[in-house]
């Protein structure tokens, strides 16, 4: 086990190698921070969406028993398995102007490509199959009995979901928000083609290492892995917390 | 209190459920039978976690079916085998669970006589996850009966449970039903529970009422030789 953890971990060692005097913002094309800011505020707003959307979705998948849900599963998991690059010039191709949604939108002035729109939606894409997995998933790990006998006490199908379904699957959301969160921000090869400006950290390191090499990436990569992992890992131990203190 | 009305037709793997019901408000009826008979069936579309294929139910004003009224608007307690006591909460919050606000507020001396009747205080507070099974079923008994129900649904709910505290509880489930004056109807495999618990029994095989009337009635002619056997001492 330690020697599967130590090889699991060994790419890390990459932060140490020898390249050279990082170079950080205003030394190279583009601007670290203003990466930074653009990966925080739309993977945020994508994340939402994911919650949103996705969170109703899993409900109904987890506890419809009718056989279209294979086809909705199937819809689903197509979106999961789509490799990124395929997804992104696919998303370019059906919103561009050429298309009637791309062309409508473009008409109330949102532009579909190399814009925050096209980048949160992009994410959304990419991400949101992700998290109605995991919430399918955590929301299956509660009895339908316990639910129905919250409904005989009166309860209607929102309350139910936020006294009985939502605590008692608070593991599983938050490791579905986490892996949607952790999806959304690393984007690169959808993203590449979707919405290239404004640039999150994934391009803007793509961007870096295409036009000042090594030395500039490590900087933004750093960062990237900062801002990547302890979000999560928060979320993991808060649900757990709040977990063991409902159950104490 | 209202009256119960109740035509359930229900397709099953062997037969066809077809069973009526009339209960005035306050009576006690048995649903009796084998074990596969439908008698659970027949609780189970009453309280709506299935719906008949055909017929109707109407609890007083109240359409049951159909269309199959949501759960949530159903007045309807309903006591299985399991107790589905909610894990994250207290025993407190347990029994409350029902109550609304206003609910609440003007439940105090009833949710006190729960709570010393089935010696639920000491373990007000634990966690649910926690208490064994006895005290567990005692939970879900108060919690069913915090509401106030019109009518009350118990299918085999005594099961596991050892004859003392039966007793116990059937004793209660007795002195609160004269008191608020619900509706019941109980299924159990054994009869001896049944009979403490209603006069009145309906004799269910493979879907059909066989027979009903007072346990004496059953006892002395039964109508089948499965529902004789069944009665035998």
């Amino acid at each position: 086990m330690l020697a599967f953890t130590l090889a699991l971990l060994y790419p890390l060692v990459g932060l140490g190698a020898p390249v050279g005097h990082w170079r950080w913002d205003g030394s190279i094309p583009g601007s670290t921070m203003s990466a930074v800011d653009v990966s925080l505020v739309l993977t945020g707003i994508a994340l939402v969406l994911d919650v949103i959307v996705g969170t109703p979705v899993a409900w109904y998948l987890s506890r419809a028993s009718g056989r279209d849900t294979i086809l909705w599963e199937a819809a689903v998991l197509i979106s999961v398995l789509m490799p990124p690059l395929a997804l992104g010039i696919l998303l370019s191709l059906a919103f561009g102007p050429s298309m009637e949604p791309g062309a409508w939108l473009l008409r109330l002035g949102l532009p579909t490509s190399n814009s925050p729109i096209a980048f949160v939606a992009t994410q959304f894409y990419v991400s949101v199959g992700y998290y109605i997995v995991a919430a399918r998933a955590a929301i299956a790990g509660v009895p339908i009995d316990l639910e129905r006998t919250a409904a005989l006490l009166g309860l209607r199908p929102w309350q139910v979901f936020r006294r009985i379904t939502f605590p008692l699957a608070r593991l599983g959301f938050a490791a579905a928000v986490s892996l949607a969160w952790v999806r959304a921000l690393g984007e690169f090869g959808a993203i590449v083609v979707t919405s290239y400006y404004p640039s999150g950290m994934p391009v803007q390191i793509w961007i870096n290492l295409q036009d000042a090499g090594m030395s500039a990436v490590m900087p933004l990569l750093l960062i990237f892995l900062l801002i990547a992992l302890p979000l999560p890992w928060a979320i993991h131990l808060l649900a757990q917390r709040r977990g063991s203190d409902a159950h104490a | 209190m209202p009256t119960l009305e109740a035509h359930i037709v229900k397709a099953r793997r062997r037969f066809r459920l077809d069973v009526e019901l009339r209960l005035e408000q306050g009576q006690r009826l048995a649903l009796f039978g084998a074990s596969g008979a439908g008698k659970s069936t027949v609780l189970s579309c009453l309280a709506g976690i299935e719906g008949p294929d055909a017929g109707r139910i109407r609890l007083g004003d109240t359409i049951l079916y159909p269309p199959n009224l949501p759960l949530h608007r159903r007045p309807i307690a309903y006591l299985t085998q399991n107790d589905w006591l909610f894990p994250h909460l207290s025993v407190g919050a347990n029994v409350t669970f029902g109550l609304r606000g206003h609910e609440t507020n003007g439940a105090g001396p009833w949710l006190e006589e729960l709570k010393e009747r089935l010696a639920l205080g000491p373990l007000w507070n634990e966690r649910a996850r926690e208490v064994s099974g006895g005290q567990a079923r005692k939970v879900a008994l108060a919690r069913m009966l915090a509401r106030r129900p019109p009518l009350v649904l118990l299918d085999e709910p005594f099961t596991a449970l050892d004859h003392p505290a039966i007793h116990d509880l059937v004793d209660a489930i007795l002195k609160w039903q004269a008191e608020l004056g619900f509706t019941l109807i109980a299924v159990d495999h054994r009869n001896q529970i049944l009979e403490r618990l209603c006069p009145r029994a309906a004799a269910i095989e493979d879907g059909r009422i066989v027979q009903e009337g007072p346990w004496a009635e059953l006892e002395d002619a039964p109508a089948t030789p499965t529902l004789a056997a069944l009665l035998a001492p």
